[in-house]
């Protein structure tokens, strides 16, 4: 039997109602306020001088306002950078271990800026779709093909980064958001016409069409980053715990899920951006790994 | 809310999930170990002023159009016969010259400098 998967599709509950937890409903509301507070962060014209330092979010460096350097775009440069000087990425690699290991996917949900403004986007009513749960894996080729493979290879034919006419940071819609539209308004404004190409002002207006019809649509099936970060989820010491005892199978869980992700069955899943949003059934918390508290199997 | 129909599952039988302490411990430690490693880093690309670059100098460098790689190697140009006295030995130092033209020692390099605001 093939169960529905989004919300919209079913009608009736078919489970007993309960109540939303308590700690579920305060970090509900509380979300959108720590994303905004993040969005300080990562846009400090003042922190410009930090830009040497590999962030934990998916921001374009370009950004005239961003602060780290984007973690994607870093790992791209190595890549095509490599056939000329054997460099590994030794801060990107310690930063997305540390955060990796302690958070898991949570800064996708909780900090990063593209997704906080998929979020938003993805609050506007529209007919939504739910994509299918293997488009998760594109990320992983997204990953391996457009960030390390194709500069690498492109890079041993000679070609810099930044004259590869197809590239990561030539094809994202981060990138075009955040830095190609400020510096075409810019251009338009000094006389210059609009300075981004065409074909990244068409990824930008598609990405935003759709982000009205499908939740976060670039987070669930083409971030390299949040690929990446996902993998820790299975071990993270913050991770989201499921409390027997307090599950009556009301479904509440994998309704308020956004990202598709079959709550009922497991949680600390690639497909999820741990926005804590299924917490309010109560039957799940979040958590830390603690020493001397060995994992129970059921 | 609407709620989405799912099988019936059993709590009970439902792993809890929880985490072990010690591999994300140990993961968390690599990664302060690796992340103040690379802190320090000095890479193997050399800088315009000279001196290796850090990693932190590196990064920075892929924001701000900061990496240099060598053109072609360029050779100088045939002097204007019209103006010269011994046209043999001008076209003789000229040929001299061409053959001194090498390429540069160095691969890629850090412009500490560099200000580019978007360079792709």
């Amino acid at each position: 039997m093939a169960w529905p998967t989004h919300p919209m599709e079913c009608s009736a509950p078919q489970s007993p109602e309960r109540s939303p937890a308590t700690l579920g409903r305060k970090l509900s509301r509380l979300r959108p306020w720590v994303q905004t507070g993040f969005l300080a962060v990562w846009l400090a014209p003042l922190g410009r001088w930090l830009h040497g330092i590999p962030g934990c979010v998916f921001h374009c460096y370009s950004c005239p306002l961003s602060s780290f350097a984007c973690p994607v775009g870093v790992l791209a440069n190595y890549a095509a950078m490599l056939p000329v000087a054997g460099e590994l990425p030794y801060l990107l690699i310690g930063m997305l271990l540390l955060v990796g290991a302690i958070s898991g996917s949570l800064v996708c949900g909780w900090a990063c800026p593209f997704g906080f403004l998929q979020d938003l986007l993805g609050k506007i009513t529209t007919w939504k779709i739910q994509p299918p749960a293997w488009t998760g894996h594109l990320r992983y080729v997204v990953l391996a093909g457009l960030v390390i493979l194709l500069p690498m290879w492109l890079g041993f034919k000679g070609i810099p980064f930044e004259a590869q006419a197809v590239s990561i940071c030539r094809l994202c819609p981060a990138g075009a958001l955040e830095a190609g539209l400020p510096y075409s308004v810019q251009g338009l404004l000094a006389g210059n016409g609009w300075t981004m190409s065409w074909l990244k002002t068409g990824i930008l207006l598609s990405f935003l069409a759709a982000a009205l019809l499908i939740h976060r649509p670039w987070c669930r099936m083409l971030c390299p980053l949040g690929g990446l970060l996902a993998l820790f989820n299975r071990f993270s010491l913050f991770h989201l715990r499921f409390n027997a005892q307090e599950c009556v199978e009301c479904n509440l869980c994998r309704s308020r899920c956004s990202m598709g992700v079959k709550v009922d069955q497991a949680v600390n899943v690639t497909g999820c951006i741990r926005c804590l949003e299924c917490t309010t059934c109560g039957a799940l918390e979040p958590g830390f790994a603690r020493p001397g508290k060995p994992p129970t199997g059921s | 809310m609407r709620r989405v129909p799912q099988p019936p599952v059993n709590p009970a039988l439902r792993a809890r999930e929880d985490h072990d302490f010690w591999p994300g411990l140990v993961v968390v430690l690599a990664g302060i170990i690796v992340t103040f490693c690379g802190a320090r880093h000095l890479t193997s690309v050399e800088t315009v002023e000279g001196g290796n670059a850090t990693e932190i100098q590196l990064v920075k460098a892929f924001s701000s159009g900061g990496l240099e790689y060598p053109g072609p190697a360029t050779p100088p140009p045939p002097p204007n016969l019209d103006n010269v006295a011994d046209p043999g030995a001008a076209l003789e130092r000229w040929a001299k010259q061409q053959a001194n033209v090498v390429p540069p020692a160095w691969k890629i390099r850090v412009d500490l400098g560099a200000k580019a605001a978007c360079p792709t």
